[in-house]
């Protein structure tokens, strides 16, 4: 059992721009993060995708099923009306050193047109510096779990989209 | 000729004075036959200028940080008015304004859009009260019209009005502008007279782009030089009313950058400069106190770090967008003067017709009609979604509908409390106004101070003209004018108070002014919340209105309202009540809160039309007159011909970007786009191409349940066969926009899709036969009345901030 367990924090956005402050905001925070990964959307459905060297080379080593969801705010429509979160598709996807494609092709069914999503993956000592930096997100959320490597990272994505889920409905 | 009778229009005119024998031999003629009326000896031309959606501490002239140098310089050849006061919305104050007489009264206790079952509430201007224009018109002048007019019931905006309720049918010759409460700037749905003729073809252009703030002053100088053309005495009445400062506050960078950094001490601090200044221009009474700051607005210091910039900019595009229509009004002056006629021209120009809105909620909104959707954004949301439309340095552009926040309209309203709506304060009620005839005005650059109302403008101008009130107009004996004319208070600063008594009320926000005493009656509503939850405590049964808070202040002590004196004075407390009752009654205001009657139940019978069809080209269909698909399953068919080789291009499309649909071909791919106020977008292609021939093709939206905004899965056909699909999680519950129109065949002014946008209005290749909606109803009679129900909610809503 690890020591450290692993996070993974999900941002949702309205903008690129954003979510790309965010993203780097979180590699200039001065803590090591494991991954990071920026998704927009623009809206004539255009997809952009940048992320850490780290997180392609995590995946290169076998960071095998590792999902990819966005969870994008989505505003309650008049009072009486209540609408779910506009949610990311389930885990189980594999993001590797070829991901690209997946994300995009993930992304495409998941970000709303305009809108843009983050996934960074850290160890929980570093929440303390990572999870501030993160200061533009409409929805965040972080999912935390133990276990081996890929293991706790899996974990810890479900994690997060369960609660991006919960909370978005 | 003889003086005519003025008191029956139109005026009769004479007997034949000739001789008309069987043949010429003999016959004299009698050449009055052909002339017209004329107005009295010295009658002045009259220059009615009113802004929109402005308050008391917004113009420099008034001590607000906004430049306006030709506001300034009437005021300095002409008088200040300090205590004038105005309706706390737009169509009343309008209505108000060229009748003279109340706005309940004329029907219009509330706004154009909402015409409601109530004598106060029906937008409908009853025959008994004509009004100004038309009367000046039968007596004489050359009459017109520029900008927002805000008086037509929002379902008789077509080709089928009825006219007698747009602007030529008040009595104006000539009309430019838009019929709704507000309008894009740069690409608005323009009528001329009885016309809409939609987008400005300048909006294509690029290089030099359609502004309407610089072609209502282009088009009224034109007017001027051609009446002048004809005829070199014929006197004219000119209303220029602005769709600034309403919003969408469009204007170029240019000018919001003039005001770059000028605003970033906040609101708290700016009311405290402009206050200061009020006072060294003796605008505001010396011993007058600033009033504080309301909890509904926070306070300056509380807003993060991060989005102070965000705010700022708001206001620095407001303030850019209000000094481009002194800019412009200041072209109009320049105009009449190089006619060698602004002596000879009365020139009346308020500053506001209702306060400063505070429609934008408190964090502005880079589209105005996400509160009257009543979609609650955060400041956060809000500038992401500014971003995702090019970001703050665009707030002012087409690709944006902004409104501010309702602090700086707060802030506006300095030193006053509340603002738009709220017609128990002098926020909502009390304007500027500036007075320029050096014929009568002996002391340029002074200051008024008797106690004003809007409804006594026409009275002033009739009084000034050497006109009388009409007895009957076209044989209907007529109400007479509510207003005083204020015309001595031109030649006498000491003059008389005119007005010594003035009801007040909006949404149920009443004010009784008598003799000084004003008792304010604030529904504890914020203006800008119209949940259930905030109007429960006003549902029939339950709301007392003699109740609730009740203020009294004493202003010729306290200019501002500082001083709550009701506990010290329960007896005027009581008098003035009494006293509102009176009359409300006598001027139609009641039932209280006939606006929102459509909250608490009381509906306008169900209309039982639900297919709608569209031959041929039908264009520019104003945003009221759309079918209303809106929270309802529906499918819109579209038949078709397309030639050998395909074609493209937009078959049906309402609104643009920032809400609306549209359903197009592009690539060969039948495409449907749907904006959800910009908020969310939603996009479905067909997955084969589009045949050639004559084709029907079918967008149908099924939706998932009878729910404001409801979701749905929308299906694409190609002649009854399904080619694509797809979801759409939020639909629009109440109205796509405030003011862009539904084309057939093309997509005018902005478009919905912005894949196209560089080849707008991007019309359709082959021929659209004909568009047809079909609104389906919900399955049980209880469904269809609720959502009956909540689209007249909504309806009330979006007239809120008119």
């Amino acid at each position: 059992m690890a020591k450290d367990p692993t996070d993974v924090l999900i941002g949702g956005y309205l903008s690129s721009k954003a979510a790309h402050e965010d993203y780097e905001a979180v590699l200039n925070c001065g803590a090591d993060v494991m991954g990071a990964v920026v998704v927009s959307k623009d809206l004539e459905g255009n997809l952009s995708v940048e992320q850490t060297d780290h997180m392609v080379k995590e995946g290169a080593e076998g960071l095998a099923a590792v999902g990819f969801a966005v969870g994008l705010f989505a505003p309650p429509l008049l009072a009486a009306t209540a609408i779910g979160a506009v949610v990311g598709a389930g885990a189980g996807k594999v993001l590797h050193k070829k991901s690209g494609s997946k994300i995009e092709e993930q992304a495409g069914e998941t970000i709303p047109l305009g809108g843009a999503g983050l996934i960074v993956a850290y160890k929980h000592a570093n929440a303390d510096t990572i999870e501030p930096s993160v200061t533009r997100a409409i929805k965040k959320v972080v999912g935390e779990a133990e276990g081996r490597h890929v293991e706790a990272l899996k974990g810890a994505l479900a994690d997060a989209q369960r609660k991006m889920t919960e909370e978005g409905a | 000729m003889s003086e005519p009778d003025r008191s029956s229009l139109p005026i009769r005119r004479e007997p034949f004075a000739g001789v008309a024998n069987k043949t010429l031999d003999g016959s004299t003629p009698d050449w009055n036959l052909i002339g017209h009326p004329t107005p009295p000896d010295g009658a002045p031309n009259v220059l009615l200028v009113l802004i929109d959606d402005a308050g008391f501490g917004n113009p420099s002239t008034f001590g607000g940080p906004i430049q306006t140098p030709n506001y300034t310089r009437i005021a300095a050849e002409g008088l200040r008015y300090n205590r004038f006061h105005v309706t706390a919305l737009c169509s009343p104050t309008r209505a108000a304004l060229l009748t003279g007489r109340n706005n309940h009264a004329v029907g219009f206790g509330s706004v154009g859009e909402f015409a409601g079952g109530f004598p106060g509430y029906s937008a409908s201007l009853p025959r008994d009260c004509a009004p100004l224009p038309r009367i000046l018109r039968d007596n004489g002048y050359s009459t017109s019209a520029f900008g927002k007019w805000h008086l037509t019931p929002d379902g008789q905006q077509g080709p089928a009005g009825p006219f007698d309720r747009w602007p030529n049918g008040w009595g104006f010759d000539y009309f430019y502008g838009f019929l709704a409460g507000d309008s894009g700037q740069w690409d608005p749905c323009l009528i001329e007279n009885q016309k809409v003729i939609g987008t400005p073809e300048g909006f294509y252009d690029e290089e030099d782009p359609y502004y309407f703030p610089d072609a209502m002053a282009d088009r009224a100088i034109e007017w001027l030089h051609g009446v002048r053309a004809q005829d070199a005495d014929k006197p004219f009445f000119l209303y220029f009313s602005t769709g600034c400062s309403h919003a969408p506050h469009h204007v170029a960078q240019a000018w919001a950058d003039r005001y770059r950094g000028a605003f970033d001490q906040g609101w708290d601090r700016l009311r405290e400069e402009t206050f200061a200044r009020q006072k060294e221009l003796g605008v505001v009474p010396a011993e007058a106190e600033l009033t504080p700051r309301d909890d509904a607005f926070p306070a300056w210091e509380d807003v993060p770090e991060q989005l102070k910039a965000f705010y700022a900019r708001q206001m620095e595009v407001y303030a850019g967008f209000s000094e481009n229509a002194d800019h412009n009004v200041g072209r109009v002056l320049d105009a009449i003067d190089e006619l060698g006629e602004l002596d000879d021209t009365v020139v009346i120009w308020i500053w506001g017709d209702n306060g400063a809105s505070m429609e934008g909620t408190v964090t502005g909104s880079f589209n105005e009609m996400t509160m009257q959707n009543g979609i609650p954004l955060t400041d956060e949301m809000q500038l992401q979604l500014a971003e995702r439309f090019g970001g703050m340095d665009k707030w002012g552009a087409q690709i944006m509908d902004p409104h501010y926040g309702a602090a700086w309209a707060w802030a506006g309203n300095t030193p006053f409390k509340w603002g738009k709506q709220v017609g128990s304060h002098l926020g909502g009620t009390r304007n500027p106004m500036v007075v320029r005839w050096p014929e009568r005005i002996t002391d340029a650059g002074a200051l008024r101070s008797q106690f004003g109302h809007v409804i006594d403008v026409a009275p002033t101008i009739l009084e000034l003209a050497g006109i009388p009130q009409p007895e009957t107009v076209d044989g209907i004996e007529q109400e007479p004018m509510h207003g005083t004319s204020f015309a001595a208070t031109l030649a006498a600063a000491d003059a008389p108070e005119f007005r010594t008594q003035q009801y007040f009320e909006t949404i149920g926000n009443r004010g009784m002014y008598k003799d000084g005493w004003w008792l304010a009656m604030k529904t504890e509503r914020i203006p800008w919340v119209v949940t259930p939850d905030a109007l429960k405590p006003y549902a029939p049964g339950v709301w007392d209105p003699d109740a609730g808070p009740a203020e009294l202040y004493y202003l010729p002590d306290d200019f501002t309202q500082a001083h709550d004196l009701a506990a010290e004075h329960p007896d005027k407390v009581q008098e003035l009540k009494d006293l509102f009752w009176t009359e409300a009654e006598r001027y139609k205001v009641l039932p209280l809160l006939a606006t929102l009657s459509t909250f608490f139940g009381i509906l306008p019978p169900i209309d039982r039309q639900t297919t709608f069809e569209f031959r041929g080209d039908v264009q520019n269909v104003l945003s009221g007159m759309i079918p209303r698909i809106y929270n309802h399953s529906y499918a819109i068919s579209a038949d078709l011909v397309v030639p050998e080789g395909g074609a493209e291009g937009v078959i049906v499309a309402e609104s643009d970007h920032l809400g609306g649909f549209t359903l197009y071909v592009k690539d060969g791919k039948l495409t449907h786009t749907y904006s959800m106020m910009g908020v969310f977008v939603f996009k479905q292609v067909a997955e084969e191409d589009l045949p050639t021939g004559e084709i029907t093709v079918r967008m149908e939206f099924a939706a998932d349940e009878a729910k404001p905004a409801t979701g749905g899965e929308v299906t694409l056909f190609i002649d009854d066969r399904p080619v694509g699909k797809g979801r759409m999680d939020h639909t629009v519950p109440i109205r796509f926009s405030a003011y862009a129109g539904m084309d057939i065949g093309r997509d005018n002014g902005g478009v919905v899709d912005l894949a196209y946008e560089d080849r707008k209005p991007f019309a359709f290749t082959g021929t659209v036969k004909k568009v047809v909606f079909d609104i389906k109803p919900h399955l049980s009679d209880q469904d269809e009345l609720d959502i009956h129900a909540e689209a007249h909610r909504g309806h009330a809503a979006h007239a809120l901030s008119g």
